[in-house]
């Protein structure tokens, strides 16, 4: 078997980009060891936010939420992408200086994101209880979607376009001629032939690039999140809230999705759900939203976040290897990534560079030689 | 102990309307002893007649919900499953919650306790399988208990002919509706509803007694004279195991007597009633009233009722008011009440008030004329001839083909010239009184569209019976297709030889393959299963993640293995060979506060 490319990975970022890639008419194979969405895509919130403290995150956010918005008609499928904002809470002076000093620098960049006032804040959101907040920031075109159905969306559309989907299918090896890959080697299909493979593997990107003996400076984290029965529609925007280590959500389904991190995780890919965070976020939802007090939990589950030394993504081809471009590290925002990421990678295999956005300060360059990084602060 | 400005007794439509104190910045609570809030509205599964910039259109279960979520984002403290108990002289209210009583001192109190069914007496009324239709709409459109299978309905009122409606939607037949005087009370369009279902309205008659051994066996009959004194001799048997009761309303008034509210015995509004102004306060300043309890009518005028009290119980209280809701309220509800379906309401009214109101109806009587109705295009023919406060279809029509004016009691007629023969309106009207109609489809014959809310919904090719107005067998149909409402409402569209096209007004369809559902908490069905393994989505937490299967409230604790039969069954492998996915925490809903008590 041949393909132009093979993209390892089916989830959001594997998938983005085959789909992409089949559209420029691209003979593309993705292979996914177990089923699609089946890693952090199938576990994430869904959450497609642009108010970030680094500059290149909001401008990569920005054109991923103008692709979110046309997904119905350009992929065609609905994924339940709602436009209901983000709305970030600050509790603390160094909180509200940051937000400040944030907003401003995101208006700089073109995003329409404001700062409310407590008062605001509950006049416009009245089921939050507004009890000690100082600030908040918010922008109305953030927003969320389904990202299962997102995730299925790529494959179906991609499979139209002409790509090769492989489920339950890993790639076991690749196979070099001195510093180029002429193809990788599956468990279930054998050798595939193939001189460009894209590692969208996530939390298996790093042994990916291992089998050409390369590293990526990436470490997996578990996150803890859980859903709650189906309540009717309440609450518009996806609330983040950084001093309390808490975010949620209403799906269009009506049920809640809520998580946060936990400061004393071991990196490694541990699946296990903790019973503390059920205790630990019960006490906090039912601080910001107390009409939450006798709504049920009815699943919680854990996923990964693939951290990069900067908490922003890592885009870019591997010195010293013919040919593999690397999309991972997306710290826990990979899912409202996707979107322009499938369209930077698909530029990058055909023209040899992203040509839609410079987007060189993604590139592991950034983190060699002791270089100061710009750290990714609001990553909740 | 705890205090408030407003406690409001009811979470109902009257009730929750009330919360607009809320929003105007009082401190309010809400108490409520349902199992659901949104008092009788959860249990109407028919749309709303009236105003369509109130909810007229929707059904009374979307508006509770709709309700609900107001009611939580308004800031109002909810107390749900909660009984009031008393009300004292000293202005306090204690009620029970989870069987602990606590007192709550409101500065004032508004009243939104609703209704309770009116009796009826006959021979063995206590025999079980004798309900009130209330409680037949609980069982039945609440919690899908089917409450029997051979129903008598006593009462045409509109409960009476909406509860029946709803029981033969459910699968339940119902072999007659009894009304002792001689017409319909209810509204004609819903008259005609159940009278499509062929379902005979025997007028002049009372029920005299039931039998049976444990419960109801069969059910007599008896016809009454001009004073309603039964006939001797002509009494007739019903083979039924249910009869319903649905006889009318009358206030649930309790808390007022204690309270010391000076009422009023008004027949035409229930019963007694609490004397109370315009602005809805009782002869007691602190307390407030709004809905059924104030007096009989329906679900909308309560809702504005309940922005009325809730308006001037802040106000009241030094709250300002600014915007003119208030004024937009009390103009719906003369609206409502103004056509010849409202003048029951406005004597009890002028009884109670001590004044002539000025509800005159302006009502023009638009005839729709047959002789302007294209034959050519699609078309909607408007059987709507009574008038009954309802603007949907005006509201809906893109075009403004269709006209009822500012009095919304005033009967529709359509500019066809203006038409395009989209069927919005056919899909809209509550009274399911719209059909469309394509007079020449052919040389011999018509295309007619039908609404229609009963299961199973005919298939494209299906051969159905036509049915007329009476519910009677007229011809043969072939169905073209089904338009599929987003609220259950769908248009069956028929073909018909063109004699017919004026007789025919419903279907009965043959035969029928049943959807099966595999999970019930998210309502996925085998056949969207099948469909998804055959696109290759083999696994359960594939199906999971696209079909929601398994995702509800039981965390396929029922579906799972179903799914993984029907996967093994698609793919040829035995259950044995599949990922059965994973399980996750917690087995059983459980609620955030029981995760805080550690």
């Amino acid at each position: 078997m041949k393909a132009d490319v093979v993209v390892i990975g089916g989830g959001i970022i594997g998938t983005s980009i085959a789909y992409h890639l089949s559209k420029f008419g691209v003979d593309v194979a993705l292979f996914e060891r177990s089923y699609i969405s089946s890693g952090s895509t199938g576990r994430c919130a869904g959450g497609i936010r642009q108010q970030w403290s680094s500059p290149m995150n909001v401008r990569l956010a920005m054109e991923s939420v103008r692709m979110f918005e046309k997904f119905k008609e350009e992929v065609g499928y609905d994924i339940e992408y709602y436009s209901g904002g983000y709305l970030l809470l600050a509790y603390t002076d160094e909180e509200v200086d940051r937000f400040k000093k944030q907003v401003k620098m995101q208006r700089e960049q073109g995003l329409d994101v404001y700062l409310l006032s407590p008062s605001e804040v509950k006049k416009q959101f009245s089921s939050l209880n507004i009890d000690r907040l100082k600030l908040s920031a918010y922008c109305p075109t953030d927003g969320h979607a389904n990202p299962h159905l997102a995730n299925f969306a790529y494959v179906e559309a991609a499979k139209k376009e002409g790509a090769r989907i492989y489920d339950h299918t890993e790639v076991t090896g690749i196979v070099m001629n001195g510093d180029r890959i002429t193809g990788v080697i599956t468990d279930k299909m054998g050798k595939v032939e193939t001189k460009i493979v894209v590692n969208a593997a996530g939390a298996k990107s790093r042994d990916i690039a291992k089998m050409v003996g390369k590293d990526l400076p990436v470490e997996p984290y578990r996150h803890q999140i859980l859903v709650t029965e189906w309540l009717p529609h309440v609450l518009d925007p996806l609330i983040v809230d950084f001093y309390h280590n808490i975010y949620f959500r209403q799906t269009m389904h009506g049920s809640f999705i809520m998580g946060q991190s936990d400061p004393d995780e071991k990196p490694g890919v541990n699946l296990n759900a903790r019973w503390q965070f059920l205790h630990e976020i019960s006490h906090k939802i039912t601080f910001l939203m107390p009409m939450m007090e006798n709504v049920s939990v009815v699943r919680q589950w854990a996923g990964i976040y693939v951290m990069s030394p900067d908490a922003q993504p890592i885009i870019d081809e591997l010195e010293g290897v013919s040919r593999m471009i690397c999309a991972t590290g997306y710290s826990g925002h990979g899912f409202m990534l996707a979107p322009i990421t499938g369209k930077l990678v698909a530029e990058w295999v055909i023209y040899g560079n992203p040509r839609s956005m410079d987007i060189s300060n993604l590139s592991l360059k950034r983190f060699e030689g002791g270089k100061r990084i710009e750290m990714e602060r609001n990553v909740v | 102990m705890n205090e408030c400005d407003i406690l409001v007794v009811g979470g109902g439509p009257a009730g929750i309307s009330a919360i607009r104190s809320a929003k105007l910045g009082a401190d309010v609570v809400l108490i409520d002893d349902g199992l659901k809030l949104g008092g009788q509205l959860i249990k109407q599964t028919h749309k709303f007649f009236g105003s369509a910039e109130q909810f007229a259109g929707m059904r009374g279960v979307d508006i509770a919900n709709k309700l609900v979520s107001e009611l939580y984002e308004s800031g109002t403290k909810v107390l749900p499953g909660a009984t009031v108990l008393g009300i004292y002289e000293d202005g306090v209210v204690n009620y029970s919650k989870d069987n602990v009583v606590r007192e709550i001192k409101p500065k004032r109190t508004i009243v939104a306790t609703g209704a309770k069914e009116k009796n009826l007496l006959f021979e063995n009324n206590d025999l079980p399988g004798v309900y009130g239709a209330g409680a037949v709409q609980t069982l039945v459109n609440v919690y899908g208990i089917k409450v029997g299978n051979e129903v008598l309905m006593i009462g045409a009122g509109n409960i009476g002919l909406i509860v029946t409606y709803q029981l033969m939607q459910a699968g339940i037949h119902v072999q007659a509706i009894i009304e002792a005087t001689d017409h319909v009370g209810g509204y004609d369009v819903h008259a005609r509803k159940v009278k499509r279902l062929g379902i005979p309205i025997i007028f002049k008659h009372s029920i005299k007694r039931v039998d049976g051994y444990n419960s109801v066996e069969e059910a007599i009959v008896v016809k009454l004279d001009d004073r309603f004194n039964p006939i001797p001799g002509t009494e007739k048997k019903f083979r039924v195991d249910t009869v319903c009761i649905a006889v009318g309303l009358s206030p649930l008034a309790e808390l007022l007597w204690q309270a010391g509210c000076e009422m009023k015995y008004i027949p035409e509004l229930g019963g007694y009633v609490p004397v109370r102004d315009e602005d809805m306060r009782t002869s007691r300043e602190d307390i407030f009233v709004a809905g059924d309890v104030a007096g009989i009518e329906e679900a909308t005028s309560a809702m504005l009722e309940g922005t009325i009290a809730g308006t001037e119980a802040a106000r009241s209280l030094g709250y300002p008011v600014e915007d003119d809701e208030l004024e937009k309220a009390k103009s719906y509800l003369n609206q409502l009440r103004a056509g010849p379906t409202g003048k029951k309401i406005r004597i009890g009214l002028e009884k109670l008030l001590g004044k002539r109101h000025s509800f005159e109806t302006n009502a023009t009587i638009h005839k729709p004329s047959k002789s302007t109705m294209p034959k050519n295009k699609r078309v909607p023919v408007v059987e709507c001839f009574q008038e009954i406060p309802c603007n949907p279809c005006e509201a809906s029509c893109p075009f403004d083909a269709i006209t009822i004016g500012k009095d919304i009691n005033a009967r529709p007629s359509v500019d066809y010239s203006k038409c395009t023969g989209c069927g919005i309106c056919a899909l809209k009207c509550p009274g399911l009184a719209i059909f469309m109609i394509t007079e020449d489809y052919s040389d011999s014959e018509s295309l007619l569209e039908i609404p229609y809310e009963m299961l199973p919904i005919p298939r494209p090719g299906d051969i159905a019976d036509g049915i007329d107005r009476d519910g009677n067998f007229v011809c043969e149909v072939k169905v073209l297709g089904v338009i599929k409402g987003k609220d259950k409402t769908n248009l069956v569209r028929i073909i018909i030889p063109k004699e017919y096209a004026d007789r025919v007004r419903s279907v009965r369809v043959k035969e029928y393959k049943n959807d099966k559902i595999v999970c019930r908490c998210e309502d996925v069905t085998e056949k969207e299963i099948v469909e998804a393994i055959r696109r290759g989505y083999t696994s359960f937490d594939e199906l999971k993640r696209l079909l929601r299967v398994g995702m509800g409230p039981c965390g396929g604790k029922n579906c799972r293995e179903e799914v993984l039969k029907i996967i093994a069954r698609e793919t040829g492998k035995s259950v044995e060979e599949l990922e059965v996915g994973t399980y996750r925490p917690p087995t059983k809903p459980t609620p955030f506060s029981a995760f805080k008590n550690e």
